[in-house]
């Protein structure tokens, strides 16, 4: 299946969701590898196994091996950070958040990418897992490494659009 | 007795690994494992008692070592052919996949001040460099004592294991 059967698979009440989708992949504010980063990445933090077989094989083409292995790499370290940071967080015992966390997060010093990359596509995951310390903290970071306000919310978009779709499409093999 | 902060010693000496006395030896030095963290753990002679078993146990551990870029290194003052003769004569050393120095000179374990004083033979001390030579953790027993393995490897996996996001970010903290 390609991208094109995906977006025409969405049922007729998500046409709304189509046409973002559309929109979505021809943006021109990000990058080409921060879009199909951000796309994939919250592909796989939406966790559906047929939106991800197609954008992952059609993330290929836009993504070098190395993009794609960081990408990866930022979903998987994210789902982990985004559960203990988003603990610390809202915890109203603020003790743990002064206690070392215990966890490896290595990757994050030598995913080999643009860093400003691998912090747009852990925001995006942060954003779809929930915790706002996360989001903060790469939005911050985002800012900081040049990107302009549009582009760090073009990603946020990016994964709002796409969970959509992975979680409609997700409802509509089972109704 | 050398410790945390300070560079290990320069060292150019004969390793054994398992094979025969044609396959066994090879000389390693400070560059050999370039980029990887190194886990050096002494002991005071072969063909004595305890070491067997601590040796066996960081054997078993490996894996665990090499999944973390560890290269896993044993030694004592023992002459390298000592050293193939022992892991010739007991069969749980044969395969010991590490390979043991053989600090003939004593250059190695005065440098790093680890000979027992009466005895002349290295300690049992345990030793983790990191990739840029420096010390980071310095342990030592009495001859008659036993080490954990295990604990080694927790210590290894802590010395790995920065809080490398800035999660934990607050107002004017530097992040990553």
């Amino acid at each position: 299946m390609s991208i094109e059967n995906l977006k025409d698979s969405l049922p007729e009440y998500a046409k709304d969701l189509k046409l973002n989708l559309s929109s979505i992949l021809s943006n021109t504010d990000l990058t080409e590898q921060q879009l199909w980063g951000s796309i994939l990445a919250a592909a796989l933090a939406s966790r559906n196994d047929a939106v991800i077989k197609v954008i992952a094989e059609e993330s290929k083409q836009h993504l070098n091996e190395t993009a794609l292995n960081a990408v990866k790499a930022a979903a998987a370290i994210m789902a982990m950070n985004n559960i203990y940071y988003r603990f610390t967080h809202l915890a109203s015992n603020k003790e743990y958040s002064t206690m070392p966390a215990g966890l490896r997060m290595n990757i994050l010093a030598n995913h080999g990418v643009d860093k400003a990359d691998f912090e747009m596509w852990s925001l995006v995951v942060s954003a779809i897992n929930g915790c706002s310390a996360c989001m903060d903290a790469h939005e911050k970071q985002l800012l900081k490494h040049g990107l302009s306000i549009n582009s760090v919310q073009t990603a946020v978009r990016v994964a709002a659009i796409i969970h959509a779709v992975a979680v409609t499409l997700e409802n509509a093999a089972n109704l | 007795m050398l410790s945390v902060g300070q560079n290990f010693p320069k060292f150019n000496l004969t390793a054994v690994k398992a094979g025969n006395k044609d396959t066994a030896f090879s000389k390693i030095d400070n560059g050999t494992y370039k980029g990887k963290w190194q886990v050096w753990f002494f002991w005071p002679k072969d063909f004595t008692f305890v070491c067997p078993t601590e040796i066996v146990g960081f054997g078993d551990l490996n894996k665990e070592f090499a999944d973390r870029d560890a290269q896993l290194i044993g030694g004592s003052t023992d002459t390298d052919f000592v050293h193939l003769a022992w892991r010739e004569n007991d069969e749980r050393l044969t395969n010991s996949p590490f390979p043991w120095v053989a600090d003939v000179k004593k250059d190695l374990s005065a440098a790093l001040g680890i000979l027992h004083e009466q005895e002349g033979v290295a300690l049992r001390a345990t030793f983790i460099v990191d990739p840029d030579g420096i010390i980071r953790y310095s342990q030592v027993n009495d001859l008659s004592v036993g080490r954990n393995p295990k604990e080694v490897l927790r210590v290894l996996d802590a010395l790995q294991t920065d809080e490398l996001c800035p999660c934990n970010w607050q107002q004017g903290q530097e992040t990553l």
